[in-house]
């Protein structure tokens, strides 16, 4: 194939924060034509935050934007005013998917919901994703994926105990949902395709989120039980933890190691050097009846080793091991490296900046970043011009009214 | 009923729990997907925790949670017969994912080549733990281990203790759901020229996508992020994300940009409740937050959001859980209660949506309540489309009415161990 799969379809993407952004990602690495629609009144909150190009504040400097974004074009209208609005909906028959993620009543409020679109552009295929879903009392909850990782369960089952809660890092369930949406979005044009039909998705991100937590609530509906936090504990490995090792150049290193058997055990112990066996752990019984004390023990044996060496030692003893990461270290990992997971792409402003790819590859039709981030409104005309045959005067006039940027 | 979406379309589920909700997504969009398990039952069939704490092949909650709605066929890989039952099914197939380790299913000769001579339009996708190409390409990966990978672990815990993982472990769901992913969009690619291709998914790049964009401030601001307890460091900031109250726990965040109208709303619940401390009070308030930022850039700044912080939390020992949900829903303050499954299960707004299925599994005799639909889609709605399957529940169903094999034949197969 010649070129990337969604070649030809084009999305206007009014989304912003993560979870849309990032649906959008995988629509345009693989070459569909997405125009992110900013306010410049209100442009994507991420914009303002770091990670910034040399730790550096500005509207284009934000990498945490820039990563979410690749491969888009960048048009900024103020949509609060109603020839922005009118700009829009002659857009719309060029579009092949809208998408957005503002709390319900927002488009609403500018007489842009999915049927008054639908007039305009019959086929059209919308997904519309916010907290909690576009109906039922709690559909105007505004938040982020870190209160929503609340809500749905995944602060509640995090700690080393119920009195000693530890939520998961960031904005967890905001890097759950897209995966779902980004599968409703292409199986729905791939649905058109073959009928015709366009259709609105509705798509909750604590409904999506819940299907990581799908054993947890089946127990729960089945047998009433609650589940709470348990630390590191497994019922299936023994040890099962992250250990210390030891530290490298002032910083912390641990490792994570998983045992499932006996022979796994032999093996780690023989790794260590095969220390005076603790009879206590020879066996499954005696590993999960005494598991705080194997804690212990295994603790101590790794506390000396180097981490990278021992995930070596260990992983060709058939042990499953890995370093516990920090942020640095994943960027001098080498499987990363090999899977050519970081890109650096030259951003308008930033210059070279990193960037994640994608975290799969196909054989046939690769995708990935084809470009970095847009800078706000960096394609305003380009975009205006090619799609509205809009002149030069007429976009200068639209500046110069504020309604574009 | 089964969905339209993805309805006529059919695929292969050779993977254990490294990709189980792969399928499970497809099979919620209406695919056929016919789990392949080796005549003992997938492995998955024995991760706890169990259904009453009872373990059985048909009991364990992660095998009810992500393998419902597919059918279960039995197939020993390493004999000739079930490798050749196995390419007869490719034949008649779209997608085949997996979690091998690499390079086995090359050694009983079902590599992707050779799977693509038989059926040139298959998506073949291969979930793996670090990609097929790194040192670490053959290594073991339990989720724990994965998780340590990817770098979401070592953020999780307390400073001083060991990094954390959840409850329910999660790296291998989002390998999972990446792999649903880029089999979707391999199959929207196959529709406009009609050619598969081979797709490996990388489960420690999965965790990595999990971290917002921590992982850049180490390149672009110089250090790398510490675990600390209930303190968010995310993103260059310090601050509280999870509050105690009379009876649990509540996640709130007192900071500026987008929580600047939340933060000065429930101050102003505070001064209507005389529970302000006097440097609160009044027209104002906090002083020095801005409501451009996420985060407040000067050290008195950081002092003022440190103090308030503290008032907050005095503030919410007060006060139930239910009681601080429900004013965080008036006041539109960005907070959530710290739900169980309890709670999430009882919640009006998943009610009224009637969000969650109940399905009949006909072996055990028993109902069970799984998440819905992920998304509500309005012409082609999606969701659970029926209870886990018992071990080779649909041999019959697949190797007679799909491969055509006759009765005597399916009988000697299973007497000979292949299925």
């Amino acid at each position: 194939m010649s070129s990337l799969p969604f070649a030809g379809i084009h999305v206007l993407d009014f989304t912003w924060y993560a979870v849309g952004p990032v649906t959008t990602k995988y629509l345009a690495d693989y070459g569909a034509d997405v125009v992110r629609i900013e306010s410049a009144a209100r442009p994507d909150g991420l914009r303002n935050a770091p990670p910034w190009k040399d730790a550096e504040p500005g509207i284009n400097n934000s990498q945490f934007f820039a990563s979410f974004n690749t491969s888009k074009r960048g048009l900024a209208l103020d949509m609060s005013k109603p020839r922005a609005r009118e700009l829009f909906l002659k857009m719309l028959p060029w579009a092949d998917v809208v998408t957005e993620s503002f709390t319900p009543k927002t488009l609403r409020n500018w007489g842009l919901d999915y049927e008054s679109m639908r007039a305009v552009k019959p086929d059209l295929i919308m997904l519309s994703t916010c907290m909690q879903g576009q109906t039922g009392p709690h559909r105007d909850y505004p938040g982020f994926g870190n209160l929503m990782a609340a809500l749905s369960g995944f602060y509640h089952i995090s700690g080393y105990s119920e009195a000693e809660p530890c939520p998961p890092y960031g904005a967890y369930t905001d890097f759950i949902a897209p995966r779902f949406s980004v599968c409703a979005l292409i199986a729905a044009l791939d649905h058109r395709r073959r009928t015709g039909k366009g259709q609105y998705i509705d798509m909750a991100q604590y409904e999506a989120s819940l299907h990581h937590l799908a054993p947890m609530l089946v127990d729960y509906f089945a047998t009433g039980r609650v589940l709470g936090p348990v630390g590191n504990r497994s019922d299936r490995y023994a040890p099962h933890g992250a250990y210390r090792c030891a530290d490298e150049d002032g910083h912390e290193r641990w490792i994570a190691i998983a045992v499932a058997d006996d022979a796994e055990w032999k093996s780690l112990i023989a790794v260590m050097g095969n220390p005076a066996d603790d009879a206590r752990f020879a066996t499954t019984i005696g590993r999960f009846r005494n598991r705080a004390s194997l804690d212990e023990y295994v603790g101590s044996l790794v506390r000396d080793r180097n981490a990278d060496e021992l995930t070596v030692a260990l992983q060709a003893g058939g042990v499953s091991a890995y370093p516990v990461q920090n942020c640095m270290d994943l960027h001098r990992d080498e499987n990363l490296e090999a899977f050519g997971f970081w890109q650096w792409l030259d951003h308008k402003e930033m210059g070279p900046s990193p960037y994640e790819g994608l975290e799969h590859r196909m054989s046939r039709t690769p995708g990935g970043p084809q470009r970095p981030a847009p800078t706000l409104g960096q394609h305003s005309d380009e975009v205006l011009s090619e799609i509205l045959g809009l002149t030069a005067a007429a976009i200068e006039e639209l500046k110069r009214e504020k309604v574009v940027y | 009923m089964r969905s339209e979406l993805l309805n006529g379309v059919r695929m292969l589920d050779l993977t254990d729990e490294k990709g189980a909700l792969c399928g499970k997504m497809f099979a919620d969009m209406g695919a056929e997907v016919i789990k392949i398990e080796p005549p003992q039952g997938c492995p998955s069939r024995k991760i706890p925790p169990f259904l009453d704490d009872q373990p059985g092949l048909d009991n364990s909650l992660h095998f009810l949670a992500f393998q419902a709605g597919k059918r279960s066929v039995t197939l020993n890989l390493e004999s000739a017969d079930g490798r050749e039952l196995l390419q007869e099914l490719v034949k008649r197939s779209d997608f085949i994912v997996e979690a091998f380790p690499i390079g086995y299913l090359e050694s009983i000769g079902l590599g992707y080549e050779t799977l693509a001579e038989l059926n040139p339009r298959i998506v073949h996708t291969s979930i793996t733990p670090f990609g097929d190409k790194g040192p670490a390409k053959d290594y073991k990966a339990a989720d724990i281990v994965s998780w340590a990978s990817g770098g979401a672990m070592f953020m999780m815990g307390e400073e001083g203790k060991p990094p954390l993982q959840m409850s329910v472990p999660q790296a291998w769901l989002h390998a999972g759901a990446e792999a649903a992913v880029s089999s979707m969009i391999a199959h929207y690619a196959r529709q406009l020229d009609g050619l598969g291709q081979h797709i490996v998914v990388n489960a420690q790049a999965c965790g990595v996508w999990t971290l917002m964009n921590e992982q850049a401030m180490p390149l672009l601001h110089g250090d790398y992020l510490r675990r600390s307890g209930v303190f968010s460091g995310a993103i260059g900031g310090r601050r509280k994300t999870v509050y105690q109250c009379m009876d649990g726990h509540v996640s709130f965040i007192i900071a500026g940009g987008p929580y600047f109208n939340s933060t000065k709303a429930v101050i102003a619940w505070m001064n209507e409740e005389n529970a302000a401390p006097e440097w609160l009070k009044g027209e104002g308030g906090l002083k020095t937050l801005t409501p451009s930022g996420f985060m407040a850039a000067t050290a008195a700044d950081l002092k003022e959001l440190d103090d308030t912080e503290e008032a907050v939390q005095r503030f919410f020992l007060t006060k139930t859980k239910k009681e601080l949900w429900e004013n965080i829903l008036k006041r539109r303050l960005f907070g959530a209660p710290l739900a169980n499954a309890a709670d999430i299960a009882a919640d009006p707004q998943l009610k009224a949506r009637e969000y969650f299925v109940t399905v009949d599994h006909a072996g055990l005799g028993r109902q069970f309540t799984l998440p819905g639909a992920f998304a509500k889609m309005s012409e082609t709605p999606v969701g659970p489309q029926g209870a886990a399957p018992q071990l080779g529940e649909h041999d019959h169903e697949v190797y007679g009415g799909l491969l055509g094999l006759s009765n005597t034949e399916i009988i000697a197969l299973r007497a000979a161990g292949v299925i």
